[in-house]
């Protein structure tokens, strides 16, 4: 069973008496809240809670955090214990629901509350859940995303003709420069014993790439992530050594994953093969050596990957873009190496998180569509390549470009032995436009990523 | 409310006390009875209205009109035989108590009481009512009750470091306010509700309990007897109650606290000074109490607050002391649960309490722990309301050291509203568990319950200033329980030992006023009023049983004993209750037995000895 974890939001309004003054004052919470575990109404959930807290013309700090004991029925007792700054002062908002059976309704939706200064009573009042409007943004904000330590534990069951992939791509803020750490697995499909082999490559913001070769070497350990005797993709953590590369990363992730397929198939490996992300971002900190340059990282954003599957496909693309304000757009194009499969156009699984919330909320409508009518679309090439789509009432154009000075070619090899040829670039281009129809379609949001995009385009 | 039980009532008072016009102070006592009815619980108000109403219809049917119609001669008439009835008297005590207390109030009043003595200023504590008290807030202990057990627990926890918060039901009065007014007024603020807790049984018992910041201790005597060695010994050996070790250390804490000393001769008072002669005249043992009053004036108010500050209640020896170490008081907070969370790794923990704020909202207190010392009769209704009340003894073994009261006529006035309260202890028959006290009344609130009715109890009253007063308390079995979870409901079935009990202690209360130089012995039973010498006395005696007393009791305790025996104990040696973590009892319902003395230093040792244990494991 996968350990799933939960979060939701939640947005409560009410009124604060502060001590220091007569008048009360409105008062609003905009939270996240998140558990490492699925919340049961049975249990009791410990939760980590970040989230904005506005108190009318005293307080407005996006940057709340706290923590939340939610026990609706074991212990009747919703509790919110969330620290925020009020004119550069530390308060605690202290408070909990007390569920009643009784009165349901009204226990589940009032906290009272207490306000604290190093554990002085500052204020006091009440927040309430507002029914009419809450209610259905907060059922539908629920999400059970599984764990990213998880998702990085190896997937592969001893079966032959198998690939496995934990890849890592980051963008260096202060020197432009791209990293790409890629640890693969391949159990050859002649039932010969599964090797480990992988490189490391840095791309400096205006070429040419540099990278380094480690493996192949039996891959016989069973950790928590990629582990050889060199070279480790653990949670958390990556280091190793490739050549004339040696690299010491920590990695914190942030967000929940993100499957670039569909959620299903990456549990059961029935597509021919699934990737997705543990963390829609993560932040590293490290050192990369090659040579005698060196990058110094402090928060570089970027993300970690994870592929499972039979092999590589006929032709790909992917693009990793981290948009800002923790808005990321995750594409994989491919046209299967199946037969009957390849054939078709490349089936486009396309991924924006915007807000916290994916679009398109399912990912196999870019692909397939309405059997086939409404699929996104993607003309891969290079230097450009790009990919299209509507859903709903919102289409996309996006739009990469790899410079062949900042692109890196390399070889692949199926676990059939049969080649494959990648062209990647972590400083890569990229326009993402965002559309929505009013009665005409009007640009709702734009992108222009400028060497900070990071993709490839793979064929035969 | 009929209009015809205050109008019944009236009458009915005007009746009893033989109202023919002439005197100022019976006309205003129908009001003050309404206001001290108003006082008490519904179930005891809707009695007395019962009783007045049927003594009306009783009238009706004697002579065709009801009691207000006839006149004075009459009407004494119509109460002549109604008290000639013995089954009815019971009755007609039940209403002759509140008119008592209203006629010797109003009576005071008008002869003009003492002017109030200057009050000195108390003791700072950190009081704050209910309604001024966050909805949400949190401590590190939360006491409940701030009576002698509460306010030992609460000084000791907040003394080791901890935030502790005393949540008290009844208000905070101060030495000042009582000075203010009158007994009786001061009487049911003071108590819980207006002094008519009655525990039912054959015969009731009327068992008052003190409701205020300080409970009980402020409105006790402040009698203050060390446990006796065997009832310690009892406790430690059959029960393997664990606090009671090294209890002397603990006692000697608790009387150094309370500035406990032998009541000086200097204000003991007519009433007291007569108990010590008869005594002395048959050779009996007896002395002036122990007390925590330093510097008492002898106000005789004990009961109703002490006006002059002498007496060393807990609201200003311990409570201060607590609040200066970091406790805060609640007032006008009622605990309606103790939260608890059933899921925590090792069994159930105590999470706090939920408080009813006298407006019927509530408010909560998370408190990892929770010290009930709620009294004997509070404490297992709060933990049933809480779901902890499942022990099947929670509740049982109620002990309440039942008491009656005697009195003597002597042909000098003897005043004992003037000189202490509850003065001399006559411990002659104490190894037979029974312990005369001299005990008086405050002024206008004598509750012995005067004989006769009409001209005869008005005779009484006005002769109330020719009476000495003894008290008696028999160590008793634990034949009582607390029932039920919001309404205090009691039954106590007095063990047949216990009564026998009671009519040696009353032989030897009218023995002892007899050497006394008493002219006449009042017995307080209704049928056998009064006796003039010994064999009349013992003559009278004979008729009467247990049930024809009137009995009282000050002193419940052991409805959530602590003992090593899980299936009689609810609570563990160490005061813990069973089947939760975080839940101490530390009042009176946490002894294991009877501690056959006045139990405020056994109760506050016990509280001291359990928080004690608490903080060390800290």
């Amino acid at each position: 069973m996968t350990p799933r974890g939960t979060e939701f939001r939640e947005t409560m309004l009410g009124r604060v008496r502060l001590g220091d003054e007569e008048r009360e004052r409105p008062v609003r919470l905009d939270l996240v809240v998140r558990a490492d575990v699925v919340l049961l109404p049975h249990r009791t959930t410990p939760a980590r809670v970040t989230g904005r807290v506005r108190i009318a013309g005293r307080a407005d700090d996006a940057e709340a955090v706290g923590e939340l004991e939610i026990s609706p029925l074991a212990r009747r007792r919703i509790r919110y214990r969330i620290s925020f700054v009020m004119e550069g002062r530390r308060l605690e908002l202290d408070g909990w629901k007390s569920i009643s059976a009784g009165r349901p309704l009204a226990s589940m939706t009032v906290l009272p509350y207490t306000l604290h200064e190093d554990g002085e009573r500052v204020g006091e009042g009440t927040l309430r859940f507002p029914l009419a409007t809450g209610l259905l943004p907060f059922l539908a904000s629920f999400r059970f995303p599984g764990a990213a330590e998880w998702h990085l534990a190896p997937r592969w069951d001893g079966d032959p003709g198998r690939t496995e992939v934990w890849y890592t791509t980051l963008t260096d803020p202060v020197t432009g420069s791209g990293v790409w750490l890629h640890h693969e697995l391949v159990a050859p499909t002649d039932g010969s014993g599964a090797y480990a082999h992988g490189w490391a490559a840095v791309f400096p913001k205006d070429g040419p790439a540099e990278h380094a070769r480690f493996g192949p070497v039996p891959w016989t350990e069973h950790g928590p992530g990629f582990t050889t005797e060199d070279v480790h993709a653990l949670p958390g953590r990556l280091d190793g050594s490739a050549g004339p590369f040696t690299w010491s990363l920590t990695e914190t992730p942030h967000g929940g994953p993100v499957h670039t397929f569909p959620r299903w198939s990456w549990r059961r490996p029935w597509l021919p093969a699934s990737h997705m992300l543990p963390a829609a971002r993560c932040e590293y900190s490290g050192t990369v050596r090659y040579g005698d340059s060196e990058l110094r990282l402090d928060g570089a954003a970027g993300a970690s990957a994870r592929i499972y599957g039979h092999g590589n496909a006929r032709r790909w693309a992917w693009l990793h873009a981290d948009l800002g304000g923790g808005d990321v757009l995750e594409i994989v194009a491919a046209v299967s190496m199946r037969r009957g499969l390849d054939r078709l156009p490349p089936l486009v699984f396309l991924r924006l998180l915007r807000d916290g919330r994916a679009w398109p909320r399912r990912a196999e409508r870019t692909a397939v569509g309405w059997a086939g009518l409404g699929r996104f679309r993607a003309h891969l090439g290079l230097p450009e390549w790009r990919v299209t789509g509507r859903a709903g009432l919102r289409r996309i154009k996006v739009t990469v470009t790899q410079p062949p000075r900042r692109t890196l070619t390399l070889d692949y090899t199926d676990p059939d032995g049969s080649p494959a040829v990648c062209r990647n670039s972590e400083t890569a281009d990229a326009v993402v436009t965002l559309e929505r129809w009013w009665g005409s379609w009007r640009e709702e949001a734009t992108w222009r990523l400028s060497g900070t995009a990071h993709a490839e385009v793979g064929d035969r | 409310m009929t209009r015809s039980g205050p109008t019944a009532l009236t009458a009915l008072a005007a009746a009893l006390l033989a109202d023919d016009g002439t005197t100022e102070w019976t006309r205003a006592v129908p009001r003050r009875v309404e206001t001290l009815l108003d006082a008490m619980p519904a179930p005891a108000r809707t009695a007395i209205r019962g009783a007045a109403t049927a003594i009306d219809a009783y009238a009706v049917a004697r002579t065709g009109r009801r009691l207000r119609a006839l006149g004075f001669a009459e009407r004494e008439h119509v109460m002549a035989s109604l008290a000639a009835h013995r089954a009815l008297l019971p009755l007609l005590d039940a209403v002759k108590v509140p008119v008592l207390l209203a006629a010797g109030t109003e009576r005071n009043l008008r002869q003009g009481s003492a002017p109030p003595l200057p009050a000195p200023d108390d003791p700072p504590l950190d009081c704050t009512p209910s309604c001024g008290w966050p909805t949400r807030s949190t401590a590190d202990a939360v006491v409940v009750g701030s009576g002698a057990g509460g306010a030992m627990a609460a000084r000791t926890l907040a003394r080791a470091g901890l935030r502790v918060v005393i949540v008290e039901e009844g208000e905070h009065h101060t030495t000042a306010s009582f000075g203010r007014r009158t007994p009786l007024d001061r009487f049911t603020d003071l108590y819980r509700d207006g002094g008519a807790t009655i525990a039912l049984g054959n015969p009731p018992l009327v068992l008052p309990v003190g409701r205020a910041v300080g409970g009980t201790t402020v409105v006790n005597s402040g009698t203050c007897y060390r446990t006796p060695d065997h009832v310690v010994t009892r406790w430690l050996d059959r029960y393997g109650f664990e606090v009671a070790e090294g209890f002397d250390a603990h006692l000697d804490e608790v009387e150094r606290t309370l500035r406990v000393a032998r009541q000086p001769l200097d204000v003991l008072g007519d009433n007291g000074r007569l108990a010590l002669a008869g005594a002395k005249e048959l050779g009996w043992t007896a002395a002036p109490l122990r007390r925590n009053a330093p510097g008492c004036r002898g106000s005789c108010q004990c009961v109703v607050g002490c006006p002059t500050g002498a007496k060393q209640s807990v609201q200003l020896s311990v409570l201060p002391e607590a609040c200066a170490a970091g406790a805060a008081i609640m007032t006008g907070a009622r605990v309606l649960r103790i939260l608890t969370d059933p899921d925590r790794p090792g069994g159930p923990r105590a999470a706090g309490v939920v408080v009813g704020r006298p407006d019927g909202t509530e408010l909560e207190i998370l408190s990892p722990l929770v010290v009930v010392a709620a009294g004997a009769l509070q404490t297992p209704q709060l933990l049933r309301r809480s779901g902890l009340g499942g022990h099947p003894r929670t509740g049982r073994n109620l002990s309440v050291h039942p008491a009656l009261s005697v009195a003597g006529r002597f042909s000098r006035p003897v005043t004992g509203w003037k000189g202490v309260l509850q003065s001399v202890g006559v411990e002659e028959l104490h190894s037979d568990g029974i312990l005369i006290e001299a005990t008086a009344a405050p002024p206008g609130m004598s509750s012995f319950v005067l004989p006769g009715v009409g001209r005869e109890l008005r005779r009484e009253i006005e002769g109330t200033d020719h009476l000495a007063t003894l008290g008696a308390m028999v160590a008793d079995r634990p034949s009582g329980r607390v029932l039920g979870r919001e309404r205090t409901l009691l039954r106590y079935d007095l063990a047949p030992r216990d009564a026998r009990r009671l009519l040696r202690a009353q032989r030897a209360m009218g023995r002892l006023l007899f050497a006394a130089g008493a002219a006449e012995v009042l017995t307080g039973v209704p049928h056998a009023p009064r006796a003039r010498d010994l064999g009349q006395l013992d003559a009278l005696l004979d008729t009467v049983t247990a049930r024809h007393l009137h009995v009282s009791a000050f002193h419940p305790t052991g409805t959530a004993a602590a003992g090593t025996d899980p299936e009689r104990s609810p609570a563990d040696p160490e005061g813990r209750l069973r089947g939760v973590h975080g839940v101490l009892i530390a009042d009176g319902s946490v002894l294991p037995g009877c501690p056959e003395v006045n139990p405020q230093l056994s109760i506050m040792a016990a509280a001291l000895g359990i928080a004690q244990r608490v903080v060390t494991r800290l």
